[in-house]
């Protein structure tokens, strides 16, 4: 079961690395959460506003985003790159799998600035997976950033 | 520039303003002095500091205050800094010290109005140190309907009445929303900060000619998701971005209000699409607490965000309120706080919650783009030789002037020339 979790995890993020967002997005349950909240305190995203609080919807607006050349708050488009270690299973049932990682994205945009074109974005990612018909599916996506309380310049590319 | 040549005059005209009042670092530090030196700045509201020792750390400008609620229940403001060599007194932005602050560098220990409680060894100062000389300065606060207000200027302040004037009518507009007459504030703060002057906020959250370009990119996609999941089905984040697509017309036809000391608002808000209207068992609440015709009277209020300058953003129906913390003069600080209304269902908050994600994350769509513009904004004033900003836009449009408001169309730049003209005012007095 490992394999099959750690590769889907992998692949999540493989095609956000390669913004290959529709099928990123086929990747995810109908009802998914997408969620990266201000403090790892918070239990819902009814708690408090979020970094990103996003839907399916919501996700395929900003994916759609990324991809126009008028979203100056994308322009030039950011390129990423993650990396992934400790994908752990924490819980499992038949219909459903937990599973944690840590991940840092590495986000490039140039802007002529030099190191200030690069930014590194870290935390704890926790997976809820759901068995379906059509396989392994993202149910919820939350991302702990070790800064979440802190501020934060435009972000673009989901991490 | 040379600050003795620094006359604002100079810098601001009739329809104009100097570029160097977004680049110039001399300039942001008069700002602090004079501005942020002088106005009354939203500090906190009461819910937030309950019980007695229970303090939260906030920003004046670049300096930054504590409040604390003392045992008498009253809430007191000092500086955050150590009377002894400096040291910052508290290091989170909240917490609780029933027992004072005490200075992590040689113990010093403050009350909550800044007395001094304790001096580690006392007795090596033996009649060389007065620590009634060493109380930590107060700043001076006043509250208007539970939300907390400082003023570095001390008595030499007018009342917070006297600044707030008209805009009063907002702030009554968010605690009259409650059916318990009382609001707290939510449990997390949301921030973002972009490399530019505090400024260009002020300048962009009421500029109704921007969306349509700045944020077309949002507008498009939205539409396009739109087609494919049906009106009836769109999330109220989309909604919010597809309220940046309005046409012009709608905003030529809505009044933007300003008023002395550089605050605004705009009549008609610009989601009433996106939101759920309000749930039956809020209003039937609601009339149960004002009665029926104050009821309708606070549910009718249309406003848009009010911009009180120069330090905050309230939107009253959406119960979120941001509060600037200007940096350096390229670099700005934007936080975001929600409140509940007491008593409400708690969907209400929700929707507070989804405004303030969509108005104040950096990762808004619609955010991300303010961002970009802000920073390329600080990046091409600092060349070329043109050296003045246009702030015309709709110079003759006034449709109502008087002495506590001026009504012109949405679409004026009318709240940008206010805010100089403040800015003017503060700037141009030494003392
Ligand atoms: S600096 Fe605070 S006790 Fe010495
Ligand atoms: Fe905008």
């Amino acid at each position: 079961m490992i394999v099959e979790v750690s590769d889907l995890i992998q692949l999540e993020a493989a095609l956000l690395d390669d913004c290959r967002y529709a099928e990123w997005i086929e990747l995810f349950t109908d009802d998914c959460l997408y969620w990266v909240p201000v403090s790892p305190e918070m239990q819902s995203p009814r708690d408090g506003p979020s970094h990103f609080r996003d839907d399916r919807q919501v996700m395929m607006v900003r994916t759609h985003r990324l991809a126009n050349p008028r979203s100056f708050g994308a322009e030039p488009s950011p390129r990423t790159v993650h990396i992934i270690s400790g994908i752990r299973i924490e819980e499992s049932t038949p219909e459903e799998i937990h599973v944690s990682s840590s991940q840092i994205m590495l986000e490039y945009r140039n802007r002529g600035r030099f190191e200030e074109d690069q930014r590194a974005f870290g935390g704890r990612v926790r997976h809820r997976l759901l068995r379906t018909a059509e396989g392994l599916r993202i149910a919820e996506k939350r991302i702990d950033l070790i800064n979440a309380e802190g501020a934060f310049n435009a972000m673009a590319a989901p991490l | 520039m040379v600050i003795a040549e620094l006359n604002p005059q100079f810098l601001v005209r009739a329809g104009e303003v100097h570029r160097s009042v977004y680049t110039d670092p001399a300039i942001f530090k008069l700002e602090m002095e004079r501005i942020f030196g002088r106005a009354w700045l939203y500090l906190a509201h009461e819910s937030e500091v309950p019980e007695p020792g229970d303090y939260v750390v906030r920003h004046m400008g670049t300096q930054a205050v504590i409040l604390t609620r003392g045992k008498s229940g009253g809430i007191e403001t000092i500086f955050n800094r150590c009377s002894h060599r400096g040291a910052t007194l508290c290091a989170f932005e909240k917490g609780s010290a029933p027992h004072g602050h005490q200075c992590p560098y040689h113990g010093w220990t403050f009350n909550a109005d800044g007395t001094v409680r304790f001096v580690s060894n006392a007795s090596n100062y033996d009649g060389v140190l007065d620590e009634a000389d060493y109380a930590i300065s107060q700043v001076r606060t006043e509250t208007y309907r539970g939300f907390i207000f400082g003023n570095l200027a001390g008595h030499a302040a007018p009342p917070l009445g006297d600044f707030l004037g008209h805009m009063k009518s907002t702030i009554d507009d968010l605690v009259d929303r409650s059916p318990t007459g009382k609001i707290e504030v939510g449990k997390y703060q949301l921030r973002h900060y972009y490399r530019a002057n505090w400024k260009m906020t002020f300048e962009n959250l009421n500029d109704t000619i921007h969306p349509g370009f700045a944020h077309s990119a949002s507008v498009v996609s939205a539409k396009s998701v739109l087609a494919e999941v049906g009106r009836d089905n769109i999330v109220p984040t989309v909604g919010m971005m597809l309220a940046n697509g309005k046409p012009i017309q709608f905003f030529q036809d809505l009044d933007m209000v300003t008023t002395p000391g550089g605050h605004s608002y705009i009549g008609g808000h610009m989601g009433a699409d996106y939101t759920p209207d309000t749930a039956d068992a809020y209003t039937q609440s609601l009339m149960d607490f004002h009665g029926p015709e104050k009821a309708k009277q606070v549910l009718s209020v249309d406003r848009h965000l009010m911009l009180l300058y120069p330090s905050s953003f309230w939107h009253a129906r959406y119960q979120t309120i941001r509060i600037i913390r200007p940096v350096r003069h390229d670099l700005t600080e934007m936080i975001g706080f929600t409140f509940k209304l007491v008593g409400a269902p708690e969907e209400t908050h929700v929707n507070a919650i989804e405004y303030c994600t969509g108005a104040n994350s950096a990762a808004s769509p619609v955010i991300a783009d303010d961002l970009e513009i802000y920073e390329r904004c600080l990046l091409g004033n600092e060349y070329d030789r043109r050296e003045w900003i246009p702030m015309s836009r709709g110079l003759n449009e006034d449709r109502e002037r008087g002495n506590s408001i001026t009504r012109t169309p949405a679409t004026s730049e009318a709240y940008i020339r206010n805010q100089f003209a403040a800015w003017a005012d503060y700037m141009g007095k030494a003392s």
